[in-house]
């Protein structure tokens, strides 16, 4: 009997009770087969004293080594993490660029600097609040798409192509009558998508991917914006056209008058563009004159012609001559005191898509009209337009200080543009007084606003010469005294210029660079990831387990205690790769710094790569020195194939807007793939009982997996070919309450099931009858009880209680089921003794003493299968009640999964990581998720907290969002382990190739994603598929690494520690 | 005639005749008769060319075309079947008639023979029975399941009446030969090699469905339709032909 009395944990009576039963009934097996079968044991046993102290010295070396390899391993997986989250970094510090959203709004009694002028009503509405009003009322005629070309005429008809001179209107006015209109080239900042632009054509700011602002889930302006403005001094704005605008401004116009209509559908060239062109003229009239103050127009039928097909074609040509005569026509209707202005929002590439930052793209064109003569030219050259936007181009954000005065508004806020200096110039292009207090107020608004973004963001502005600040001082000095106008006005331009040209460094541009650098290290991350996982016909370890080998090799190791035995190659690779790239990493790491601290560039990012790609490149080379490399990466196995085909069909079709939407549906369409593949290898087994085991499983998958599907949430692109289901309805986040029944089934039958599954090995003992029967059962009814308070809530079904108490009650309870799941959890799987139940049943003669291990071939899954259960009891709870359903089905397919995978023998195939990592992409949108930010459930953050408390609040609200791929990371070891028994060889090292596998599917995901909205920069739906989806495979990656170190890893250690207690190591 | 392949990871179809029983099931070759091979050759081109001439009428009304096109499918496939294929039976009463040109004629007159118009019909039924099979495996990976019922159970009925109908004619009911084409371990031949194509092909049509082309041919289920004809004839070509005899793993 080993005395392991060492460590006096009350709680370990059970081991020692299993421990000392199964040390006894191995003793007398032992015993039994040494007389009856002498050639198993070449030696004669030593006498037991020592044999025992031997043995203790064995078992305490082997541990002693587990613990290392341990160590190396989780060693190598931080590296990995560290690889993803740099590459990560440097493609995101490259492609998405985050801008703080201030709240301040500008106020029309409060301008920034005290005005050069002044005028009768200053500071009113009335009489314009930083600056004398123009205009009483303007039209703004947005037309999608219209890049400034498209606007000038060519002389020579054999060169001119089929968007030219179709649309000669804009330009034949400025030329005739320059004092009422003038056209100028209108360059927009990228990323110039319709939804961007208008950001930027009204607040007047940069706006970037990512604007961090209070109201994160939502797309609607929050900052000081033009519309925000009109709205708050009691203008009335109409809206006609594109319906991005209600998004971004709720509520903002005239009901009745205002027609807003879908912007997507790009093959549709005229909807919008009719229904415009019907509601425009009337609202003209002059009895409706009254009904507004800005009528906003946005025409889409240009920007639909380029998408479908592109600049150069009869279908554009229609379109811009169709244009020419709304324009002409809408001008006749235009009085005195209203402003008229057309523009484009960006232009378009070749092929007509947008989105980038080409020189096509982002030079659009704007003409502002006037009845009255107003406008003027500062030099006489200026009256005929430039012939290419690169002359004389003014910045979309000019637009909006523009505006604002010119309809005597504040500035708003952000704005960052400059007064546009045909509109202030006078007729006789020479008012520079004028011009001098206009640039002055914009630039005074600039500084305010600089300075309380540089204070919000904890930065400091540079007072070098030729800074910002040191501008600002040049121009104040320049407007001191009898200023000449002319000098105020230029040193005021250039301050904004700079500023300007400071911000957009800061915001508004991809780091080509930078991304590449991304996607190189995360590509190399891959590679390493499959040469790491790749077996070696030498290392084919799960074969190892020979009991005559072992037997020899034990003895061996027991007389020769002395001598270290060479670890097996496979358990030394983490150690050597950890090794080399940490080397790599520090060289890299140094000449990193030596190139910044070198170059003085402060391009810390640069470092940083130079590391990973360094440690990277160390890694590939030690990797093959060991014996691995790509070559036996190849598959030599239809499932190494299938496998293949799931992680690159998907990935080469993220490419496609339409797989990425549609990813739900492909993602059951593989399961089912893998499911039928393996019902018809299960027909190839042995014996009948194996074949229709097989059958069962894999049918049962398929089933499994098509009834999860009907939990949907569908994505607005999926419309109208998708039904929701996850709530009561399409236009609600709560639940029906038929819905409230599924996690009161969850709670009847789950726990059986997992019973039914540790049954078949016998395996439903020690803790798991108490553990899963009670414990978890109690959990379940706990989170159905929680859903159906909730719902009793939300829909005042209990009255007699207050409010407040209801809702402490739920908290209480779903704390209570966090808390056995994780904290009673956790304590329970260190201490669980393993799932077996030891019977020693005496023969007739002593003898012959019969020894049964009842749980003994599944040691090492059943006990690890309680570890899995309590992230999914968790799990369960944060799904809402449609998602507990998926989570449970999950479960269930991860247990037909694991069958499967032991009776068609794949556990050695890396098919079975890969479908159990597609399984975790399935759960993900059957609870109630998609790949876009709207479908995040920011609710489920106060599922068990009153208020946002970090770090919880987060935690919470990513355990519902990735349920599915958490689950599916913790349950990576069960493919390897499941149903094997204490002497299985090796069990770390298959549980981090699997985790391998696993990683390396949402790896190459995360690759794919990465590359594919890189490429598709100016993709139409960069910002609503691709660039989201990139976001989710790279959140997944990052939280499969996390879980995989912190749960899965660990937990393989605590449950080898716990087996080995009892059986003693395998190796 | 490729009857013996040496060429192939299990052992050659032709080895198997001298100590047939227990042993796994042999491909099965063409009638080799100057008539069956012709109509073996026009039948693939026959299949293709009716279905691109009900194409048009496929994509604009899906159930009525499956419906009218039923007949000359089926005669198409009886046709094929009868006058090429060894009916269910045949095989294992003369295993060896086909090499021995010399006994060809007697084989042709044996009394043996089973009747071919009752295992036409009996494959028909069966092939029949087999859609519900088949429609279940369509919704599993994804087909709608209370809409689109007639489209869905005409598409499988199509793949059962091109990929299973020979395997019924020419294996009847035998378990033993069944276990081993469902478990994909069948030797190939034409009719084993057509099943696995309109598979792979029905699997493959799924491909285009979610592109948002617009295209009418995109709906359900004429990608898997197209899919199952393509597949099947070149599964057909293949199995006959360069894989004859070859087994998968």
């Amino acid at each position: 009997m080993p005395s392991r009395s060492s460590q006096p944990k009350a709680a370990l009576s059970d081991y020692k009770a299993i421990a000392a039963q199964y040390a006894k009934a191995k003793r007398l097996k032992e015993l039994e087969d040494a007389k009856n079968n002498q050639r198993s044991l070449p030696t004669e046993p030593a006498p037991s004293g020592i044999a025992e102290k031997q043995r203790q010295a064995l078992e305490a070396r082997r541990k002693a080594t587990f613990e290392k390899r341990f160590q190396w391993t989780v060693g190598f997986w931080v590296w990995m993490l560290c690889i993803h989250v740099i590459s990560i970094f440097l493609f995101t510090s490259g492609f998405l660029l985050t801008r703080l959203v201030l709240d301040e709004r500008s106020n029309c009694a409060n301008p920034p600097i005290q005005p050069l002028l002044s005028w009768k009503g200053q500071g009113s509405v009335d009489g314009g609040c930083w600056h004398p009003k123009t205009f009483d009322k303007a039209v703004v005629v947005l037309i999608d798409a219209l890049r400034y070309d498209f606007t000038v005429p060519v002389e020579d008809e054999s060169k001119a192509e089929g968007f030219h001179n179709a649309f000669p209107f804009l330009y034949e006015s400025s030329v005739k009558s320059p004092n009422n209109a003038f056209l100028l080239p209108f360059i927009a900042d990228p990323p110039t998508a319709t939804l961007q632009r208008l950001k930027g054509l009204t607040t007047g700011t940069l706006p970037t991917f990512v604007d961090v602002g209070s109201s994160f889930g939502g797309t609607a302006i929050d900052e000081d914006n033009l519309l925000l403005q009109l709205r708050g001094l009691g203008k009335r704005i109409v809206h006609l056209g594109d319906d991005t605008w209600t998004a971004l401004f709720p509520g903002y116009f005239q009901p009745n008058i205002s027609r807003a209509y879908d912007s997507f559908n790009v093959w549709d060239l005229h909807t919008v563009d009719n229904g415009v062109l019907e509601h425009i003229f009337p609202l003209m009239k002059p009895e409706k004159q009254g009904e507004w103050d800005f009528l906003i127009g946005h025409l889409l039928g240009v920007d639909h012609a380029g998408h479908r097909y592109g600049p150069n074609h009869a279908a554009m040509t229609a379109k811009l001559v169709q244009m020419d005569q709304f324009i002409r026509n809408l001008t006749e209707t235009i009085d005195d005191n209203t402003l008229l202005v057309v523009m484009g929002d960006h232009g378009m590439d070749g092929k007509g898509d947008h989105g980038g930052e080409s020189d096509d793209e982002v030079e659009a064109a704007l003409w502002m009209y006037s009845k009255r003569p107003l406008f003027g030219r500062t030099k006489p050259e200026f009256v005929t337009p430039p012939a290419t936007a690169k002359v004389r181009p003014v910045n979309q954000i000019d637009l909006v200080p523009t505006l604002a005065l010119l309809l005597g508004l504040p500035i708003p806020y952000n704005n960052l543009g400059r007064p546009i200096e045909e509109a202030f110039a006078g007729k006789k292009g020479n008012a520079w007084g004028n011009l001098a207090a206009v640039a002055r107020m914009a630039s005074a608004g600039i500084r305010k606003y600089q300075a309380s973004y540089f204070a919000a963001r904890g930065m400091v502005q540079s007072a070098k010469p030729g800074s910002a600040a040191d501008l600002w001082e040049i121009a104040g000095a320049a407007s001191e005294g009898r200023p000449v106008q002319q000098a105020v006005y230029h040193a005021y331009t250039t301050y904004q210029e700079e500023t300007l040209r400071v911000c957009k460094d800061l915001w508004a541009r991809f780091d080509i660079p930078k991304m590449i650098l991304g996607i190189t290290a995360m590509a190399l991350g891959v590679i390493v990831l499959i040469v790491y996982v790749s077996r070696d016909e030498d290392d084919d370890y799960a074969v190892l387990d020979n009991a005559e080998l072992d037997l020899a090799e034990k003895n061996l190791e027991l007389l020769d205690g002395s001598s270290v035995p060479e670890a097996a190659s496979y358990q030394g690779l983490s150690k050597i790769v950890v090794k080399s790239g940490l080397l790599g990493g520090l060289i890299g790491a140094a000449l990193g710094i030596a190139y910044v601290s070198f170059t003085n560039s402060e391009d810390w990012p640069m470092a940083v790569a130079a590391a990973a790609l360094v440690s990277l490149v160390a890694v590939t080379i030690t990797l093959s020195g060991a014996g691995k490399n790509l070559v036996n990466v190849v598959p030599n196995t239809v499932w190494g194939w299938l496998s293949v085909v799931f992680t690159l069909s998907q990935s080469i079709g993220f490419a496609s807007n339409s797989y990425t939407i549609w990813e739900d549906s492909i993602s059951l369409f593989f399961l089912s793939t893998f499911g039928f593949t393996n019902a018809v290898a299960a027909l190839r087994r042995p014996t009948i009982a194996e074949r229709t085991l097989g059958v069962y499983h894999s049918i049962l998958f398929l089933a499994l997996g098509r009834l999860a599907s009907f939990s949907k949430l569908c994505r607005e692109e999926q419309m109208p070919y998708c039904t929701s289901t996850y709530y009561a309805s399409a236009n609600s986040s709560t639940s029906a309450s038929w819905q409230l029944v599924i996690p009161f089934v969850v709670f009847l039958i789950l726990p059986s099931i997992i019973k039914a599954y540790m049954m078949t090995s016998r395996s439903y003992e020690g803790l798991a009858p108490a553990w899963i029967g009670y414990v978890f059962r109690m959990g379940l009814l706990l989170s159905a009880a929680y859903w159906a308070l909730d719902a009793a809530d939300n829909g005042d079904w209990i009255t007699w209680l207050p409010a407040q108490t209801l809702k402490t009650i739920q908290v209480s309870v779903a704390q209570l089921v966090l808390a056995l799941a994780f904290v009673a959890g956790t304590t329970a799987f260190i201490w669980a003794p393993p799932c077996v139940s030891i019977l020693t049943k005496a023969a007739s003669n002593a003898r012959t003493a019969q020894i049964t291990v009842l749980g003994y071939g599944n040691v090492n899954g059943a006990r690890y299968l309680l570890l899995v259960l309590n992230f999914a009891g968790a799990c369960i709870l944060l799904s809402k009640p449609m998602g507990s359903g998926a989570m449970a089905i999950m479960l269930w397919q991860v247990l037909s999964l694991v069958e499967i995978v032991d009776l068609n023998a794949l556990t050695a195939e890396t098919i079975g990581p890969v479908t159990l990592a597609l399984l975790g992409n399935f759960h993900f949108f059957k609870t109630g998720h998609q790949a876009a930010f709207s479908s995040i459930q920011w609710d489920s953050a106060f599922i068990p907290l009153f208020t946002i408390r970090y770090p919880w609040s987060p935690i919470v609200v990513i355990l519902n969002t990735f349920a599915g791929q958490i689950l599916a990371c913790v349950a990576v070891p069960l493919v390897v382990i499941w149903k094997t028994n204490p002497k299985r060889k090796g069990v770390l090292e298959s549980v981090t190739r699997a985790l391998g596998v696993f990683v390396a599917f949402y790896a190459t995901q995360s690759l794919a994603t990465m590359a594919w909205a890189g490429w598709l920069r100016r993709h139409l739906m960069l910002f609503r598929v691709f660039s989201p989806r990139f976001m989710v495979a790279a959140a997944v990656l990052l939280i499969v690494d996390l879980v995989g170190i912190l749960a899965t890893l660990t937990g393989v250690r605590t449950n080898a520690l716990a087996i080995s207690e009892v059986f003693g190591w395998a190796d | 005639m490729p009857l013996v392949d040496p060429v192939t990871m299990s052992p050659p179809a032709g080895n198997a005749k001298t100590k047939d029983l227990g042993l796994p099931t042999q491909a099965i070759p063409t009638i080799p008769t100057p008539l069956a091979q012709g109509v073996r050759h026009v039948h693939p081109i026959l299949l293709l060319s009716f279905f691109l001439v009900r194409f048009n009428a496929l994509v604009s009304d899906p159930v009525s075309t499956m419906w009218t096109s039923l007949p000359v499918v089926v005669a198409i496939q009886s046709t094929y079947a009868i006058v090429c294929l060894p009916a269910a039976g045949s095989q294992t009463a003369k295993p060896a008639k086909k090499l021995r040109p010399g006994e060809k004629k007697s084989a042709s007159s044996d009394g043996t023979v089973p009747n071919v118009a009752v295992t036409t019909v009996v494959a028909l039924v069966l092939t029949t029975l087999a859609t519900s099979v088949l429609h279940t495996f369509f919704v599993l990976f994804g087909a709608p399941l209370l809409t689109h019922l007639p489209h869905t159970s005409l598409c499988s009925l199509y793949l059962s009446l091109l990929g299973l109908f020979p395997l019924f004619y020419t294996h009847g009911v035998s378990n033993k030969e069944w276990l081993e084409i469902l478990g994909a371990r069948a030797p190939f031949d034409e009719a084993f090699g057509g099943l696995m194509g309109g598979c792979v092909g029905a699997w493959v049509g799924a491909v285009p469905i979610p592109l948002d082309w617009d295209r009418e041919w995109q709906k359900w289920p004429v990608t898997i339709l197209c899919g199952v004809f393509g597949g099947y004839v070149l599964g057909k070509l293949v199995g006959g032909t360069v894989a004859f005899g070859r087994r998968f793993g």
